[in-house]
């Protein structure tokens, strides 16, 4: 089963060559049949792959450590589950999942793709075969996951024991879901350069891709951040990490992609600027998986390094990015620029929002790259840490995040500002009211705190005006209200979700870090400690024995108002043996939206344990934002007038479908 | 204002918006970047008390002592030099007696370091990049073949 | 042979994925033009629809009516201008079809074979430790040892088997753990004893340290002619530097160690590297003299021997939970009387018989086969 696996890897790769070439030549000679090859291929193709992926996963989930890669990240004793997770919690098995998913959106693009122009059509499968091609290069000539060993070890070298957790099951898939989404989008504008024309049909595909690449990536990154935070043990969201930031950089440009798509569509216009950010988030993209991948940023993420590899990568983040820029400058000016409108209008402000967002993943990448320059030029070591995100990157999202929501209320082409302030009125009064209660009324609320808390109540006000004045409040009885509110169309609905997800975010954020308190002592078992009126009693330290480590489990009890014990918190230190690799379990305990959160340090000699306990009040809105936004990306994504209509099966009479719009 | 003059306007608003940007993110390269040295490097080179730092070592044997509550004291070396270190906080888990370890913080006036971050290396495989190309600079340290 | 079908029938799949299209007939595909249309047809119904539910103003609706029939308008034009592009197929397109065609299998095969191991099958962990164990390999009979250790954690006599064997493949930390367990749980014996400490020492790198001078002199307290334990407690001796003392133990040893005694050349090995230590005696006497613990640890008469016991335990243990097998228990009995246990061969040779009752064809099987190789079923 495992050379079967290998044997289709490779199939794969000579399909994806096949892909490359045939469609490409046929477009350019307008040949109907070799254009008609892309599909089956790239069907075909996704299938290989889904079956090397099998393989592979069949060889973990078996313990075959006849494979190298088995043995090197995994062990027997391990349970199921992480057996098979860790088929892509190591370097070849992640790049096999890469392209596994690049193959899967390609045959997306395949099959439902046939009411698109046939050489558009053909021209985007065969970028994606490009892409393909070259992974599939690299998977079989620097990191194949199928080499064997014989004779095969009797037990393998254990996965990584940080990445022995169920977040990591989770939070690589929907990352790459998300990158190679956007590849999809980076197909279709470099078939729009090859072609020189933009179809009318270009937007309404780029689109949903954009949405969904979006949805995935947004969900990786809170489950990434969700994770760090509860596996690492140092009680932090976001570190401003060069991988995280790896991961952060295409969301921002997917995020103003998203936001220009829309302009795009609606108004045929910033067709260029659109295809360059398609583009660039890509690269962006690529250069995340380069950075993660070759080694050249030290992180629990880079899970070894290979200067082969680096440089492989190199070559292919050169070829891509390098090629479509040039592609890209040569063939922009044919395209023909689309509408026109004033400063003050949706698409305004839709710019605006491109202003900040591109200049906000610049200095994300400044900041990552830069140490990384310093270092080439050798002229010393630097780290480019919070402080220096925090001073440029706050300031640009503050103005951006006041601005919010006034772009969905703005009119197309004109829009009228002062009325649009004017519905916003009570979206201020309550944010004013929010920071009044918090700056008076909360202890030892600053002035940042409470102006955080208005523009997060702000933002989630401005999300429901939105919906609000679009069903007509105010104007209309209530009656008729409440239908144009449930016939309102879904993106409608995506847009004030997203935006209230945000809202979200940032009261969560604000919440933490404004309001968190504190403490690390040391503890006896039986003594207890208060923190930001919580209560806890450390009652000892248990040992445990797990499937493939030893734990001592540290008990704490949670008083509750009574005396009793509300509930039971645990944090323990475990032991892996088979890589002598300590870990810390965090305990955590949920109250509403805020976690108390404790985890153990050192064994003192007298019995005593260090204890460093949190208290993060709102934590939970982080990532509880974070999903707000990938259902608001859900919702928009099944929005009708995203299907687009072909001209062979037209729909009989578009205009006498039930308003409601049910698919 | 004819068109024109509007689109000059929306341009230059656009690059001034730009150009803040671009300063912005100069002045904090200069003032929130912190550079990283090994012990050794510190006689050479003039640090501020107060000024933030990364240091980068070995954690050198013998020289760890639990103070009260969760204050480490601890003295970072590169085998030429070491470096006594403070910190208060909860030590990560791979921190150990002779491994590789990168602090952050600044020095007091007393020329002890006061760490506000303790990083140890992530993997067992390998140490803090930083750490490892330091000390294989200075011919301490050699890559195990494993 | 199946791997070889697979290959051959996914690769005509994939050979087909390519070959179908180019041979099927060329639908006639609409242009460009009419797609965007077919968009822009779209767009107006859902500005009428907008419009109608009060989403847009009618004054804004009636200009973007006009603006998409501007680009109704626009595209009469180029859609013109397209239809003079196309051409008809050429013999270059026919070329680029049979490539095509030719190198999914070509490239393919040529490619797996220098990197694929098409040989080698897979080995599921738990198919390999299924195994008839005199088919595994030691690290195999170990893993399986290990499984049912883990499941039955109080089998003294497990850990008993398992601890030399610890020891011979150098795993030291597991062999003391091992040594400990069977001690615990089934007493000590002087080979325990010893096999602990020398466990113990080759742990620390050689260094006999306190822990294992006392698991020796309790070897030695249960059998004071172990050769281990005292070939060890004069090793500590060296290392403390008293070679003397260590010389004077060594010579007693070789006095009374039989004349076939595998330890015989470690001694002797032992005793001149003593001797040119005191000769050089300026040198520090640090550290253990890795010669000779490479020369005891490598008796590898003895040890096979351990090995070896293992294996037939094994195998013996797999008969007690499925009696039924024929072959295994001809095995079990050849193998006792090759290790020369009489007893074990005719007990094994019984409890045979006992499971296929006297009558059977098996059991005459299984007396004929004592009958050849000289055993008798009683004594």
């Amino acid at each position: 089963m495992v050379e079967t696996g290998h044997f289709a890897l490779v199939l794969a790769f000579a399909l994806s060559l096949v892909q490359t070439l045939v469609p490409l030549i046929g477009a350019r000679t307008g040949n109907q049949r070799l254009m008609a090859v892309g599909g089956p291929v790239t069907v075909t193709g996704f299938a290989l792959t889904a079956l090397s992926f099998a393989a592979l996963a069949g060889a973990y989930a078996s313990s075959d450590f006849s494979v190298a890669s088995v043995w090197e990240n995994s062990h027997s004793l391990q349970p199921l589950i992480y057996k098979i997770t860790g088929t892509w919690g190591n370097h070849e098995g992640s790049m096999l999942l890469w392209v596994l998913i690049l193959t899967f959106f390609g045959a997306l693009v395949a099959v439902f793709g046939s009411n698109l122009p046939a050489t558009l059509r053909a021209n985007v499968l065969a970028v994606q075969g490009a892409i393909g091609a070259t992974f599939f290069l690299f998977i079989l000539a620097t990191s194949n996951p199928f080499i064997r060993l014989n004779p095969a070890p009797i037990e393998g070298r254990d996965l990584n024991p940080v990445l022995q957790d169920l977040g990591l099951a989770i939070h690589p898939p929907l990352l790459y879901l998300g990158y190679v989404g956007f590849s999809i989008c980076f197909s279709f504008s470099v078939a729009a350069l090859i072609e020189g024309r933009i179809d009318a049909s270009w937007a309404r595909w780029v689109r949903p891709w954009t949405l969904v690449a979006w949805m995935f990536l947004t969900g990786g990154i809170a489950m990434g951040s969700y994770w760090a935070y509860y596996e690492l043990g140092w009680g932090g969201f976001w570190f401003w990490d060069p991988v995280e930031n790896a991961s952060f950089m295409p969301w921002l440009a997917g995020t103003a992609l998203l936001h220009s798509a829309i302009v795009m569509e609606k108004r045929s216009a910033l067709k260029i600027w659109t295809l360059l950010l398609a583009i660039l988030t890509f690269s962006l993209s690529l250069l995340g998986t380069f950075l993660v991948r070759s080694g050249v940023l030290t992180s629990v993420h880079a899970f070894a390094t290979d200067p082969t590899r680096g440089i492989f990568i190199l070559c292919i983040l050169t070829l891509f990015i390098g090629g479509s820029l040039a592609l890209f400058a040569l063939r922009a000016s044919r395209l023909t620029a689309g509408g026109l409108f004033h400063p003050i209008s949706r698409e305004g402000a839709l710019v605006l929002n491109n202003l900040f967002l591109t200049t906000a993943t610049a200095t994300v990448l400044v900041g990552t790259l830069y140490p990384l320059a310093v270092e080439a030029l050798s002229a010393g070591k630097i780290s480019v840490g919070a402080p220096f995100f925090n001073l440029t990157f706050g300031p640009l999202m503050v103005p951006l995040l006041i601005l919010v929501p006034f772009g969905p209320l703005l009119a197309w082409k004109r829009g009228d500002l002062y009325a649009v302030a004017q519905r916003l009125m009570a979206a201020f009064a309550a944010a004013l009211v929010a920071m009044l209660v918090t700056g008076l009324f909360v202890n030892g609320a600053s002035v940042f705190a409470a102006l955080g808390v208005g523009l997060a109540c702000w933002l989630v006000c401005g999300a429901l005006t939105d919906l609000a004045v679009k069903s007509g409040f105010g104007n209309v009885s209530p009656a008729i209200m409440l239908r144009r509110f449930a016939g309102l169309p879904r993106s409608v609905f995506g847009t004030a979700l997203a935006h209230l997800g945000l809202g979200l975010t940032t009261l969560g954020i604000v919440g933490t870090l404004c309001f968190g308190t504190e403490k690390i002592l040391s503890m006896h078992a039986g003594e207890s400690v208060e923190l930001s009126g919580h209560t806890l009693r450390f009652e000892g330290l248990y040992p445990a024995q797990g499937p493939n480590y030893s734990e001592d489990r540290g008990r704490f009890s949670l008083i509750g108002a009574d005396g009793g014990i509300a509930a039971e918190i645990t944090s323990a230190k475990r032991f892996f043996p088979v890589r002598q690799t300590t870990t810390t379990e965090s305990g955590i305990e949920t109250i509403g939206f805020s976690q108390l959160y404790l985890s153990l340090g050192d064994q003192g000699t007298d019995g005593s344990v260090v204890v460093r306990l949190w208290w993060k009040p709102l934590v939970t809105l982080i990532w509880g934002g974070g999903l707000v936004m990938m259902a608001g990306a859900a919702m928009s994504l099944f929005d009708r007038r995203l299907r687009v209509g072909a001209p062979s099966r037209r729909r009989k009479q578009p205009a006498a479908m039930p308003s409601a719009g049910v698919p | 204002m004819t068109r024109k003059q509007k689109r000059l306007s929306v341009i230059i608003g656009g690059l001034a918006f730009l150009g803040a940007a671009t300063g912005l993110i100069f002045y904090a390269l200069g003032q929130k970047a912190s550079y990283f040295y090994m012990p050794a490097d510190l006689t050479t080179a003039s640090v501020q008390p107060g000024q933030r730092i990364r240091l980068g070592g070995l954690v050198e044997k013998g020289t760890v002592v639990r103070g009260e509550g969760a204050t480490v004291a601890f003295s970072v070396t590169d085998t030429h030099k070491s470096v006594k270190v403070i910190y208060t906080g909860i030590l990560p888990d791979l921190f150990r007696e002779e491994q590789g370890v990168i602090t952050e913080g600044s020095f007091g006036a007393d020329g002890v370091f006061v760490a506000d971050s303790v990083l140890a290396k992530h993997d067992e495989r390998y140490m803090p990049k930083e750490v490892a190309d330091g000390l294989k600079a200075k011919g301490v340290w050699q890559e195990s073949t494993n | 042979m199946l791997f070889w079908v697979i290959a051959a029938i996914l690769t005509l799949g994939a050979s087909l994925a390519v070959l179908l299209p180019l041979t099927g007939g060329g639908k006639g595909a609409s242009s460009s033009s009419d797609h965007d249309l077919e968009v822009y047809r779209d767009q107006l119904a859902e500005l009428d629809r907008d419009a109608s539910r009060g989403l847009i103003q009618p004054a804004e609706a009636e200009e973007a009516r006009a603006e998409i029939a501007r680009r109704i308008l626009r595209l009469g034009n180029t859609s013109q201008a397209d239809a003079a592009g196309t051409r008809q197929p050429s013999r270059a397109a026919r070329l680029v079809a049979t490539s095509a065609v030719l190198v999914v299998p070509l490239l393919s095969w040529g490619l797996y074979s220098q990197v694929g191991s098409p040989d080698l099958p897979s080995q599921p962990l738990a198919e390999r430790l299924a195994k008839n164990p005199a088919d595994s390999s030691v690290d195999e009979l170990v893993a399986r040892a290990e499984a049912h250790l883990a499941a039955n954690p109080s089998d003294g006599r497990g850990w008993d088997v398992l601890a030399p064997i610890y020891l011979r493949l150098q795993r030291f930390s597991d062999a003391v753990t091992a040594y400990r367990n069977a001690i615990r749980l089934d007493g000590d014996t002087a080979a325990r004893e010893a096999g602990l400490g020398e466990a113990i020492a080759n742990a620390a790198g050689g260094i006999v340290s306190a822990d294992a001078q006392s698991a020796f002199e309790q070897a030695l307290r249960l059998d004071p002619a172990n050769p281990k334990a005292s070939f060890y407690l004069a090793m500590a001796l060296a290392q403390e530097g008293r070679l003397a003392e260590a010389t004077a133990a060594w010579q007693k040893m070789l006095g009374l160690l039989p004349q076939d005694s595998p330890w015989r050349g470690a001694v002797q090995q032992a005793l001149a590297d003593a001797a040119n230590r005191s000769a050089a005696s300026g040198e520090p006497a640090t550290g253990p003299d890795a010669a000779a613990v490479d020369a005891a640890s490598s008796m590898a008469p003895q040890d096979r021997q351990a090995m070896i016991d293992t294996m037939v335990a094994g195998l013996d243990e797999k008969l007690r939970q499925n009696p039924r097998d024929t072959e295994g228990w001809m095995r079990l009995i050849r193998s006792y009387v090759v290790l020369g246990k009489a007893d074990a061969a005719r007990d094994a040779l019984h409890r045979g018989i006992a499971v296929f009752g006297a009558d059977s064809e098996e059991a005459k099987k299984f007396t004929a086969l004592a009958a050849s190789l000289g055993l008798t079923a009683t004594e």
